[in-house]
């Protein structure tokens, strides 16, 4: 069955054999929750939001051709999925800008408890979120061995050039805040 | 160098995107140009970080959940199925009912019923049929008695509609034909004798009458018809009728070429 790749398991998918869906929820359930996590920094949410990826993938499985990269295909999902959902918070909240949207990590609950989590792995997250989220999001997907940045730049709608640049100016904005909470 | 293609090449060092030789050449560019290799170093230390964000591992109830999700959606598919077969059972299930089997059977008892009432008809039509010829023979019977030349061609007209030659009106249209005082009742009688062409007795009874004809139109009318049916039994009735003094000289002329078309 691991011969199988994720393109003909979600072909499967498509064509009726929902029990296949496990099996790509398996592989892909750490890295889309580890994406999530990093972007919001809530691990409920971020676990509600993988869910909404597998409902989406069941509700818009007939849009799937198998043609180009599965991982590329998920996280392009997992993206809309992830705006969707701050969009609408954003708008119950009564707040305008996306970047409104913070780190929680005083919301993250056991998850959180459960590591030990160094002063510098503090000030890292907090200085993450401070970036835009544009920025943060091209830094959690680089941080995934298995995506190039080819497919990095299909997720963000752009050529691969563009996204090593996007990447080159999220890595020095990190290092700009990062500093800055340094000398708070 | 271009601060652009710097930005791209770095990214593609940190990311592993390079091979060796292509790494030594990164390395050697950055020996020379000490303020990239500030900033790359900045980058690399960023990069690190980022590398080595630690990310918690999803609960056992995000499991939980998508299997619970994926059970629920196969369970609502497999309803969807269920319920259409079961629907189906449901027709089928009914139409085994006692009741509509009895509905069934009288329905079917009603179509027979309806069918052989519906044969009863034709058997009638049949008799009715029989029934209206007798009568119309009857009445092409009397009305050839009738004085009145109009009845007698009413009753010609009556014989014309017969389906199948009747005997008696065969036998009472020659008389006309060889008796009646009226010319066109006498035409009309042949017409209605050509009918018959195929019975014998007709075609004998209208030789015979060749030589009882006095009017020169009925004579030219058989002898049309004569020839039309290639009968040689005419020619000697019509030789007989050429004899006769009284006969019309361009009816004479007509027979004798008659009698050349038969031979």
């Amino acid at each position: 069955m691991q011969a199988l790749t994720d393109n003909s398991l979600m072909l499967k998918v498509k064509s009726g054999d929902t029990d296949k869906l496990g099996l790509l929820y398996e592989r892909h359930k750490k890295r889309l929750f580890g994406f999530f996590y990093n972007m919001n920094g809530n691990p409920s949410i971020s676990e509600d939001l993988v869910q909404n990826v597998f409902i989406k993938i069941l509700k818009y499985k007939h849009t799937f051709t198998g043609e180009g990269s599965f991982d590329a295909w998920i996280f392009k999902m997992a993206r809309n999925i992830y705006y969707d959902h701050f969009k609408n918070y954003n708008k119950k909240n009564n707040t305008d800008a996306l970047s409104s949207m913070e780190y929680r990590l005083e919301d993250s609950d056991n998850l959180d408890s459960k590591m030990e989590l160094t002063d510098n792995m503090v000030q890292l997250r907090t200085a993450l979120s401070k970036i835009s989220p544009e920025k943060r999001e091209i830094l959690v997907l680089s941080k995934f061995k298995e995506i190039g940045y080819n497919e990095i730049g299909e997720i963000l709608g752009c050529s691969e050039g563009a996204a090593k640049v996007k990447a080159h100016r999220a890595l020095k904005d990190l290092k700009t805040i990062f500093m800055q909470l340094d000398k708070i | 160098m271009e601060q652009e293609k710097f930005k791209i090449w770095s990214i593609d060092y940190l990311s592993g995107a390079l091979d060796a030789e292509g790494k030594k050449t990164f390395d050697a560019f950055l020996e020379s140009n000490e303020v990239y290799k500030q900033e790359f170093k900045d980058l690399k230390n960023s990069w690190n970080q980022i590398e080595n964000l630690e990310t918690p591992v999803p609960s056992e109830e995000m499991d939980k959940n998508f299997y619970e999700m994926l059970y629920a959606h196969k369970e609502e598919k497999e309803n969807v199925f269920s319920k259409i077969e079961g629907s189906l059972k449901t027709v089928w299930q009914s139409m085994m009912r006692p009741q509509l089997a009895y509905g069934i059977l009288i329905l079917c008892i009603g179509l027979g019923l309806g069918y052989f009432m519906n044969s009863e008809p034709t058997v009638s039509t049949t008799i009715v049929n029989t029934e209206t010829e007798k009568i119309r023979g009857e009445l092409v019977l009397t009305l050839l008695e009738q004085p009145s030349a109009n009845k007698r061609l009413q009753g010609i007209s009556e014989a014309n509609k017969f389906t199948k030659a009747n005997d008696k009106v065969i036998k009472a249209l020659l008389q006309t034909l060889n008796n009646d005082p009226n010319v066109n009742v006498r035409l009309a009688a042949i017409e209605a004798l050509t009918n018959y062409l195929d019975n014998p007795i007709v075609r004998e009874g209208l030789v015979l009458s060749i030589v009882k004809q006095k009017s020169p139109i009925v004579q030219v009318t058989l002898a049309d018809l004569m020839v039309a049916l290639q009968e040689k039994k005419s020619i000697e009735p019509f030789k007989k009728l050429i004899r006769t003094k009284e006969l019309d000289k361009s009816v004479k002329e007509k027979l004798e070429t008659t009698i050349q078309s038969i031979i």
